[in-house]
């Protein structure tokens, strides 16, 4: 609707130096508590997918629900994934569309080209 | 603070999950920080720094946890580990199912690394941390558009480490607080562009703060004792307190709808008292006449020992500070092509697509003059004009057009503004002519007071509703009137009923035309106006013109003449930060070209000559010939009969007045008191007369000689209008009398230093003007001592009495520095 011209303002290379390190620091110092944590309290995993989200996956993708569905709109295309939460205790999942290029999806998108070539 | 009515008066709410940092409130763009103390919200844009606002945040604050948005794709959720619960967005990232379109939350430490995992669906080879590129995933939590952060908040990293260290200690400060002056510092001068709106309301908030804490303190001062009342019953059968509320020489002057409070301390006889009400009339004998808002136990058989203090009100300064607010957080306040353009920045041309009408006159209006004609066209393919109206030369006629116009458009209904009661009733009238539909819309304040528009307010159409529909609010405020008030149970029916009818009637309108304080009565905030006219906006302050304007303008016209008086600003520390500075002088000095009306209308050729060679190069043409500025059967001893003007050359000093903070000039005075009795004595009426004078000292002392001294009856100098240049400005007398006061050869002239107060003087007068001073102390000036030669050069430099003036031949001295 509008079009300003407006030079963007370039970011102060000092000011990102400094911020760079102070990210890195605190990604640093996130890790190691994480590992003195561990020591006590060793990791168990848990990460059942619940089989419902398999059961209502592709397999039925001859409706066209759950599949790969992508979005032509908005520049690029969009692929709908289902965000695995948990609330309380239950497992819950989300809809939610990501950019076909990222690359958590590119390894479904793979296979599935894959078994269309079977 | 609510109103009589119930309607909240206070709108333009702070948005709770606006970014912190830049106020973008986008729910798909923003995070919140869940550190229990910290709980503030924060976008994903990176604005001016090099990592986004919510990273900037958390790496600032070392807080490493968030929560999305309600509104945003998974809802109101923890980020967290979805294996055991870290909520170190720091470690967290997705990874996917080998074989699936599911993907999960995982921490990297150390739910990433265990080798359990591998066993499981879980392709591991595609980690994507949640903060990439010192940003959240942007599919995650969005970023910004473009358009979204040019209108946001530009804060740099300075200012948001700034900020951060300061939430340390005070977690709820805001960024104004970084800025806020002590309390003994200068204000933050006014700008020529601004960043954002949120550093405009930086520098303007604490302006209008300044100026409205010096009204309180100056108003509140104003208590007056001793008074004598007289009482009266009004048509609605209200009481009315009369009294003189004596003057003295300060800026205050009373004005119709003021409040104050009057009280009785009380007696033997009688208890203490004490109502308050609303001032519906100033009397040519400088009487108040005070309506109260309580009629019983007035203690109407006492007339003395009354006291009477200023009821100070902040309401206009709270509409100014709340339009500015609303102009930075809200961003359908404005569109966005006038939002950047405010500011200064540099916007891309814009036409208006509105199809041009055949002819650009409008129905019961006069017939418009080429550069009225032109004005009005280019204004109706502006989203931005300004209309420079020098004096005489049709604004209002100009205006009323173009509100026609856009009326007839259908973008809605058009809301039309000005700083001052009159001008807005003088607009309405006009454009009603045109046969639109006109809604005046009057503070409840005024409602009481007389007005040449009435037909047209609001509250008079409630009342004249001629509907049977309407009969049970009739009957109501039938009771209300005789009664004085009604049952709670019935007032809150009345309330009801006056309310749906009131807004019935606005929305029935073509125009609304108000105060540009009035656009932020609370009966308009559901309203929304795309075109909005603003007369005599140079006389307004920018925070002042902003109110109507915020309200969802794409198109704006600024009618004005910055070569004329501007806004009075009281506070000398808001004055000289450029408070008094206007947004259309602004909007000039960012090179916006007003558009000039050129055909002046009101002063004699002779008269027109020298305002429009300096004050607008020359431009102004005559749409008055001299046949028609000569009065017929008036002989006064014009030095020159062509030219109804003279300079009165005058020696007297000037002295220090009574009161010691003014100055009166008593030869001048005697002076003028002679031209006046020679005025009518040769035919002239008393209302066709203007005595000006910069200086109430000197204004007090004519009236009272002229009464005294008057060689005619005293009824007849009563009559006539002695009144200072600013409140002369918008209007016009047949012949103008101008007492200068200074006469001082070593000190400045004072007010009439001002070029504009100057131009305002010198274009009252429709058929002559007679100027007294001393030429040889306002020759120093430049802007004076062209004035002077020009007097000279047409042989109206004259001294003498009055029946034998002569060509005087006083020297004139050199003009200090250009004045410009
Ligand atoms: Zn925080
Ligand atoms: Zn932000
Ligand atoms: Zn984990």
């Amino acid at each position: 609707e509008v079009a300003v011209r407006k030079k963007r303002t370039e970011v102060d290379p000092a000011e990102m130096e400094d911020f760079d390190r102070e990210m890195k620091a605190m990604m640093q110092e996130s890790l190691e508590s994480r590992k003195q944590e561990l020591r006590v309290r060793p990791a168990t995993i848990n990460m059942m997918i619940p089989m419902n989200i398999f059961e209502g996956g592709h397999r039925e993708s001859e409706s066209g629900e759950e599949t790969l569905d992508e979005e032509p709109d908005g520049g690029g295309s969009k692929v709908r994934v289902k965000v695995l939460v948990k609330k309380g205790n239950k497992q819950q999942t989300k809809q939610m569309y990501i950019p076909g290029e990222c690359s958590l999806v590119q390894g479904v998108k793979e296979k599935e080209a894959a078994e269309m070539e079977e | 603070e609510e109103t009589e009515d119930g309607y909240e008066d206070e709108k333009g709410g702070f948005v709770e999950h606006a970014c912190r940092y830049c106020g973008i409130h986008n729910p798909a763009c923003v995070v919140r920080c869940n550190i229990p103390s910290c709980r503030k919200w924060f976008c994903n844009s990176r604005g001016n720094t090099s990592g986004s606002h919510i990273v900037n945040h958390l790496v600032r604050a070392k807080h490493k946890e968030v929560c999305l948005h309600k509104d945003s794709p998974l809802g109101e959720t923890i980020l967290e580990c979805y294996n055991c619960g870290c909520r170190n967005v720091f470690l967290l990232g997705f990874i996917s199912a080998k074989t699936d379109n599911v993907v999960v939350l995982l921490c990297r430490e150390p739910c990433l690394s265990v080798n359990a995992l591998k066993d499981m669906n879980w392709d591991l080879s595609q980690w994507c941390p949640l903060i990439d590129d010192r940003c959240f995933l942007p599919w995650l939590v969005k970023v910004p558009s473009e358009q979204e952060q040019l209108r946001a908040r530009q804060i740099s990293a300075q200012q948001i480490n700034k900020v951060e260290e300061l939430w340390k200690t005070n977690p709820d400060a805001s960024l104004e607080d970084l800025e806020k002056p002590g309390v003994d510092d200068e204000p933050m001068s006014v700008a020529i562009k601004y960043e954002d709106a949120y550093q405009y309301q930086n520098v303007f908030a604490p302006l209008i703060k300044l100026e409205a804490d010096y009204d309180k303190m100056m108003k509140e001062s104003q208590s007056k004792d001793n008074l004598t009342v007289r009482w009266d019953v009004g048509l609605n059968k209200k009481r009315i307190a009369y009294f003189v509320f004596p003057k003295e020489d300060n800026e205050l002057r009373l004005v119709a709808g003021d409040e104050l409070r009057l009280r009785y301390p009380g007696d033997s006889t009688h208890p203490a008292w004490q109502s308050v009400g609303h001032v519906i009339k100033l009397t040519a004998q400088e009487e108040v006449a005070l309506e109260l808002r309580a009629s019983q136990g007035v203690p109407v058989d006492l007339s003395h020992g009354f006291s009477v203090d200023f009821v100070w009100k902040s309401t206009s300064f709270d509409r100014m500070q709340s339009a500015m607010k609303t102009f930075a957080v809200d961003e359908t306040s404005v569109s966005g092509y006038i939002y950047h353009h405010l500011l200064g920045h540099e916007v891309e041309h814009q036409v208006v697509r509105n199809p041009l009408p055949r002819r650009f006159g409008a129905p019961g209006l006069p017939e418009l003059n080429a550069s009225q004609v032109l004005a009005v066209k280019s204004v109706l393919q502006k989203p931005v004009s300004l209309i420079q109206g020098p004096p005489g030369t049709g604004k209002t006629v100009t205006s009323a057009a173009i509100v026609y116009h856009m009326a007839k458009q259908g973008q809605g209904q058009v809301l039309v503004c000005a700083p001052s009661n009159v001008a807005v009733d003088q607009l309405a009238e006009k454009m009603s002519a045109t046969g639109l539909k006109v809604v005046r819309l009057c503070a409840k304040s005024r409602e009481a007071i007389s007005s040449p528009v009435e037909h047209l307010t609001l509250h008079y159409q409630v009342r004249h509703l001629d509907n049977t529909d309407k009969s049970e609010l009739h009957k109501l405020q039938l009771l209300k009137d005789e009664q004085g008030e009604l049952s709670s149970g019935d007032e809150k029916k009345y309330k009801a009923l006056k309310r749906a009818t009131e807004r019935e009637i606005l929305q029935s309108a073509d125009v609304l035309c108000c105060t540009c304080v009035g656009a932020g009565d609370p009966r308009l905030s559901n309203f929304r106006f795309r075109q909005v006219l603003i007369d005599e906006s140079t006389q307004s302050t920018e925070p002042e013109c902003l109110i109507p304007l915020v309200l969802g303008v794409k198109q704006v016209v600024l009618v004005g003449d910055h070569c004329q008086l501007g806004p009075v600003i009281m506070c000398k520390k808001a004055a000289r930060a450029g408070l008094a500075q206007s947004l259309f002088e602004r909007l000039v000095l960012l090179g916006v070209k007003p558009f000039r009306l050129q055909v002046q209308y009101r002063m004699h050729p002779s008269l027109s000559e020298f305002p429009s060679n300096c004050f607008y190069e020359g431009t102004l043409q005559n749409g008055v010939t001299i046949n028609e500025r000569q009065m017929t059967g008036i002989d006064f001893p014009w030095p020159v009969p062509n030219h109804p003007m003279f300079f009165y050359v005058q020696m007297g000093q000037e002295e220090i007045s009574a009161s010691g903070t003014s100055y009166l000039n008593r030869t001048e005075a005697s002076n003028v008191e002679k031209l006046v009795t020679t005025f009518l004595r040769s035919g002239v009426v008393p209302s066709q007369i203007g005595v000006i004078t910069p200086y109430e000292g000197q204004r007090a002392y004519i009236v009272n000689y002229m009464s005294r001294n008057g060689a005619l009856r005293q009824q007849l100098y009563k009559e006539i209008e002695v009144a200072s240049v600013d409140s002369f400005q918008g209007r016009e007398k047949d012949y103008i009398i101008l007492s200068c006061v200074r006469s001082n050869e070593h000190q400045g002239i004072g007010f009439l230093n001002d070029p504009r107060r100057l131009n305002v003087a010198l274009t009252r007068a429709r058929y002559g003007i007679v100027i007294l001073g001393n030429p040889k102390v306002l020759s120093k000036q430049p802007l004076w001592n062209s004035l002077l030669t020009h007097y000279k050069e047409h042989e109206c430099l004259v001294e003498g009495p009055l029946n034998n003036l002569k060509q005087s031949m006083v020297q004139f001295q050199k003009p200090k520095k250009m004045y410009n």
